[in-house]
């Protein structure tokens, strides 16, 4: 990922406020949406492979993992330690009603 | 290792628990431990298929997002409601069917993480070779989420034109969503179609694998969901199309 795709990503993740919902994640641009997808099909991501699979610098990457922890998407694991950062995903609404979809999710697949 | 297999159509009306039903039960004659979730809060019916009566019903899935339970006291041993041995067992986890759940759960809503949980947590917990996932038709949160963590996604279609421009939509989400594994399901085809003409044209329209293309059937119709139609006709075609989508999903 280049530095205009990095910056891209980390306004795409501050656009929102509320916790990551799967239908925003469909609409993620690539590496991200393909790198979380894996992520929340595993169940955990560490911040290096995390760094790896997005090819960014570990410092860039922790950006990220920091906004997917304010947006509910990663929660840190208490398996974490001094070398190593462990996520855990988890798609969580709390006190959110069962909604639909944004409603320029079709317009977004089709783009 | 364990399996979370959704079974999905965008239109209603497809099969989607029958179909649901059919592959927990031959997944269980060959000797898996099987758990299957009713996510279709809004319009349950699963429990029905399982012969599980409202009366037996101690938890729901609804109770378990509510908070009032952990997900395997809402899940139910049905494997003695099939009506036949099996090596293997079923383990239902319904959605209620009272009209005042419903109700209250579409107007507060639920926490999805607790769905999310729920479906890792119960596979851990109950030692599942495979969780079946039912879903409510359509895309929604629940829906792309039971996706989202799917390791094989069987979607249902009818040769309808209707059902072939949805499915269309389904099949791009379920690539966004990178599932390892998907396969289509063609149910209720007109005995008139030719079968193999059908399955081409799914598998060119959708670049996906035709597990099965399955007949209409008044066996099917007569038998209303009262029971489980692998188990009552096992040399039906319907079953030995539901055998090949078995095989695909354990594959």
């Amino acid at each position: 990922m280049n530095q205009n795709q990095f910056e891209s990503t980390l306004q795409e993740l501050k656009a929102g406020e509320e916790d990551i919902r799967p239908s925003d994640v469909v609409v993620y641009s690539e590496p991200l949406r393909s790198v979380l997808n894996s992520a929340i099909r595993l169940g955990r991501i560490s911040l290096t492979d995390l760094a790896r699979q997005l090819e960014l610098k570990r410092g860039q990457a922790k950006q990220i993992a920091d906004l997917l922890v304010t947006r509910n998407l990663f929660h840190v694991s208490t398996l974490s330690n001094e070398d190593e950062i462990f996520y855990e995903t988890r798609m969580s609404s709390m006190t959110r009603p069962l909604g639909r979809p944004r409603p320029d999710i079709w317009k977004k697949i089709d783009d | 290792m364990s399996k979370i297999v959704s079974v999905h159509s965008f239109r209603g009306g497809t099969g989607k628990s029958n179909t649901t039903a059919n592959l927990a039960a031959l997944l269980a004659v060959g000797g898996a431990r099987v758990g299957v979730v009713d996510t279709d809060i809004q319009s349950p019916g699963i429990h029905i298929l399982f012969n599980l009566d409202e009366s037996e019903m101690v938890h729901s899935l609804n109770d378990y997002l509510w908070g009032k339970c952990g997900i395997k006291d809402a899940a139910h041993d049905v494997t003695g409601h099939l009506g036949t041995q099996v090596k293997g067992q079923i383990f239902l986890i319904p959605s209620s069917i009272k009209a005042g759940e419903i109700a209250r759960i579409l107007r507060e809503g639920y926490d999805v993480g607790l769905l999310n949980d729920g479906f890792r947590d119960i596979v851990t917990e109950m030692g599942l070779d495979y969780l079946l996932i039912d879903t409510h038709p359509g895309l929604n949160e629940e829906t792309l989420l039971s996706i989202a963590i799917s390791d094989a996604l069987v979607i249902i279609m009818r040769p309808d034109q209707q059902d072939y421009q949805g499915t269309a939509v389904t099949v791009d989400v379920a690539r966004k969503l990178d599932v390892p594994k998907m396969m289509m399901l063609v149910n209720k085809t007109p005995t008139a179609f030719d079968f193999d003409d059908v399955r081409a044209r799914v598998e060119q329209t959708y670049k996906v694998s035709v597990a099965a293309v399955l007949p209409h059937s008044d066996e099917m119709m007569t038998l209303a969901s009262s029971g489980i139609f692998s188990l009552k006709y096992p040399d039906h075609p319907i079953t030995q199309g539901l055998k090949a989508v078995v095989a695909g999903i354990s594959s």
